[in-house]
């Protein structure tokens, strides 16, 4: 289906799924949600991730004869970016790529998973700022989000040649760290022996669902961006000094519009990059396409959130504030799938020479 | 690519896009003059002029122009894409405040007579036109412009000077932005006045600028006097006319082209200067990249606009900001890789593609002309942003 769409039935498509999303991301809502599930565990609302679930979203990308909705990039990165500029804490990209995993092999828990019923985590990260998946059998598994919420795990284990995939259930063997949005992250010691063998080669499936999640972060962080800096906006409009509203100055007038820039450059990054794989970019070009765009939404998003607080002077250095939010959401998912100059190098590796 | 058909010139308009594209291809691969591609420097008259000549005589000389007063009718859509092979083929720009400026305007609003007058003679090069807008205490600010002119029977009389008339040594006529009422707020006491340029009391004095080059001049006004006659539009409304003039052509300022170029040509002196094995280089080269895709992307939206039959807002200054400023990043960086190479007044090793300094030299204005880069920044803030003040 979504290689058919043409472009106005693309975009019609994508206008409908960023309404939908006001269900869980209400445009303009406050964050007490968001402010109450902080630090605490499992840090998200199970009953939002199933909301999510019954919404489709979890398996968007899926075609239909695996339970999905069968859409495009360009709607999953819609839907990412209303969910970023909510600053929703459920873990909709990880569960994403569980899924998409799930569905490629044709077994395992993939109902439970669409359904939201069940958080269930890729295991696949031995070590940090690397896409690579060496699937060492007894290498603790890192950096999984929200960890202490998933029922279980999938564990890429190679065999061979190939890596093949384990449901390990939750209970023995996970710790987990705080991260600064309130979240936090865990590590998982592999337990082959209780495991269940599901499939016998994701390799391939994975590599790709893990590109995608990089994508889905880079236009979870845009949706940040725009919200933090449609925030300081206002600010500016409004904050009076030495009798003057402040975005009358012009040192703040620059710098504001160097972060439009940047938001701009980084919405025509990210829809680039959809648009390019929707319309069946693969291997080295849908790669390059991806670094491109995740690139840029890590260290965008970092520039963006900083200008941000140094914009509103001492009330962004609050924590009641809420921008401050949006910095601490940046610093935990910029470097997720690849920090910025990972997929730099990876970029130069697979994108063609220049084009004069 | 020789196999490709040329139609006529008013058929242009109705080929699809892709057939338009390489029709323009097959035309500049046919008429193009080979030692004109990608000058290192803005051409004189005397230089492209047999370029000039070639569009007039295949009528391709004005893309832009309706059919009915001698031009293409091109789409801004087409018109983008003729400019993108333009670019890509290395064509130079020729004299073009006529064809772009001038025309435009007269067919907007000239008189009858003044359209009669003016258009055809652009149309072959017996008219070469300069632009007479910038004023020594008139640049970013450009509305408080002093030349003035004085009604004295049917002529006005014009005492004032120009600056950075761009190639007005080459001109033959110049279009002004003079004050015709010195009472009025600045923006409502300027008119548009056309003057031959062999009237008495011009005087035009060439810059040098760092390029070495004499692309920009001065010119002096004294006591000429011009007929009443040439004044386009209703007088004090000059500056409305050329603010309104400023259309879809402002996205050519962002175009990534320039980027493009600059990059391919630090790309050749990398390999020459044995750095691509240095990893700090490596990451430097790949932001400089990056940032070159993600504008060409930006461009491509603001493309689109126009191919769905949208006008520009005010947004469309961020290109040119981007562009410019990436351009000066890649010339900058292959300064710093070229070592002692990079003060050589003449391209390294007699190479066109390693013309380190000269290349440097060209990306400074860029941030400067067609609203610098600070004016820019105003623009999104107040236009685009909606900061009060």
């Amino acid at each position: 289906m979504s290689a058919a769409l043409s472009g106005e039935d693309r975009a019609e498509s994508i206008r409908m799924i960023r309404d939908s999303a006001a269900a869980v991301a209400p445009p303009g809502g406050d964050m007490k949600r968001v402010r109450e599930l902080r630090f605490q565990t499992p840090g998200f609302d199970p009953a939002v991730l199933r909301q999510t679930g019954e919404m489709g979203w979890i398996g968007l990308r899926l075609p239909d004869a695996a339970g999905g909705a069968g859409l495009g990039l360009g709607e999953a990165c819609a839907l990412a970016e209303e969910l970023g500029g909510a600053l929703v804490p459920e873990p909709l990209i990880p569960a994403m790529l569980s899924a998409s995993l799930l569905a490629a092999v044709g077994a395992g828990p993939l109902e439970r998973v669409l359904t939201g019923e069940a958080l269930v985590l890729t295991a696949w990260q031995e070590r940090p700022d690397t896409l690579e998946v060496p699937g060492s059998p007894d290498a603790p598994r890192r950096f999984l989000p929200m960890a202490a919420g998933a029922a279980s795990f999938l564990l890429p284990v190679r065999e061979g040649g190939r890596i093949a995939l384990y449901e390990q259930q939750a209970g023995a063997g996970l710790t987990t760290e705080q991260t600064q949005d309130g979240g936090h992250v865990g590590t998982l010691e592999p337990n082959l022996g209780t495991a269940t063998r599901i499939a016998d080669d994701i390799g391939e499936a994975l590599s790709l669902a893990l590109d995608e999640a990089a994508l889905l972060t880079s236009a979870y962080l845009l949706g940040g961006m725009d919200r933090a800096f449609a925030m300081t906006l206002d600010y500016l409009k409004t904050r009076q000094q030495f009798g003057k509203i402040i975005g009358t100055f012009q040192a703040l007038q620059h710098k504001a519009a160097d972060v439009r820039m940047q938001i701009a450059l980084t919405r025509a990054s990210i829809e680039a990059a959809a648009a390019t794989i929707d319309d069946g970019a693969s291997g080295d070009a849908r790669r390059a396409v991806i670094s491109r765009a995740k690139a840029r939404a890590a260290s965008s998003s970092m520039l963006v959130t900083r200008e941000c607080i140094q914009l509103h002077g001492g009330i962004g250095y609050t924590d009641q504030y809420d921008v401050g939010l949006y910095l601490r959401k940046a610093m935990v998912m910029a470097n997720l799938y690849g920090s910025a100059a990972l997929h730099r190098r990876r970029f130069m590796a697979v994108a063609p020479e220049v084009e004069e | 690519m020789d196999a490709i058909r040329i139609p006529a010139p008013a058929e242009l308009d109705a080929l699809d896009d892709e057939h338009f594209r390489q029709v323009v291809r097959a035309f500049l691969h046919e008429n193009y003059p080979d030692d004109l591609r990608n000058p290192p420097k803005r051409l004189h008259w005397d230089e492209n002029r047999p370029w000039y000549m070639k569009l007039a005589e295949r009528g391709w000389l004005c893309p832009g122009w309706p059919k009915e007063h001698g031009g293409l009718g091109l789409s801004p859509a087409k018109q983008i894409i003729l400019t993108e092979e333009y670019e890509r083929y290395g064509v130079a720009r020729t004299n073009d405040h006529g064809i772009v400026m001038l025309g435009p305007l007269v067919i907007k609003y000239g008189t009858e007579e003044q359209k009669q007058r003016f258009l055809p003679k652009i149309l072959t090069g017996e008219h070469i036109w300069c632009q007479g807008y910038s004023e020594p205490n008139a640049g970013s600010d450009l509305a408080a412009l002093r030349t003035e002119a004085v009604l004295d029977g049917d002529e006005y009389v014009v005492n004032g000077q120009k600056i950075w008339t761009t190639l007005a040594t080459d001109a033959n006529w110049i279009f002004l932005l003079v004050r015709t009422d010195k009472q009025a707020k600045k923006q409502e006491g300027i008119s548009f006045l056309l003057v031959d340029m062999k009237t008495p009391g011009i005087i035009i004095r060439p810059i040098i600028n760092l390029e070495m080059h004499d692309e920009f001049c001065e010119v002096f006004f004294d006591n000429v006097r011009v007929p009443a006659a040439n004044l386009v539009g209703q007088l004090n409304k000059g500056w409305d006319m050329a603010k309104a003039l400023l259309g879809f052509e402002r996205i050519f300022l962002g175009s990534p082209r320039q980027s493009g170029y600059a990059l391919s040509r630090l790309n050749i002196l990398a390999e020459r200067m044995g750095v691509w094995e240095d990893a700090e280089f490596q990451d430097r080269y790949a932001r400089l990249r990056l940032e070159f895709e993600d504008l060409k992307a930006l461009y491509g939206t603001f493309v689109e606009k126009l191919k769905r039959g949208e006008s520009l807002g005010p947004d469309v200054s961020m290109l040119k900001i981007i562009q410019t400023e990436l351009f000066q990043k890649i010339t900058d960086t292959m300064l710093e890789i070229a070592g002692e190479n990079a003060g050589l007044l003449e391209p390294m090793e007699g190479n066109r593609d390693l013309n380190i300094g000269g290349l440097f030299i060209q990306a400074r204005p860029a941030t400067i002309y067609g609203g610098s880069n600070e004016i820019q920044r105003n623009i999104l803030a107040k236009n685009v942003l909606g900061l009060p003040g």
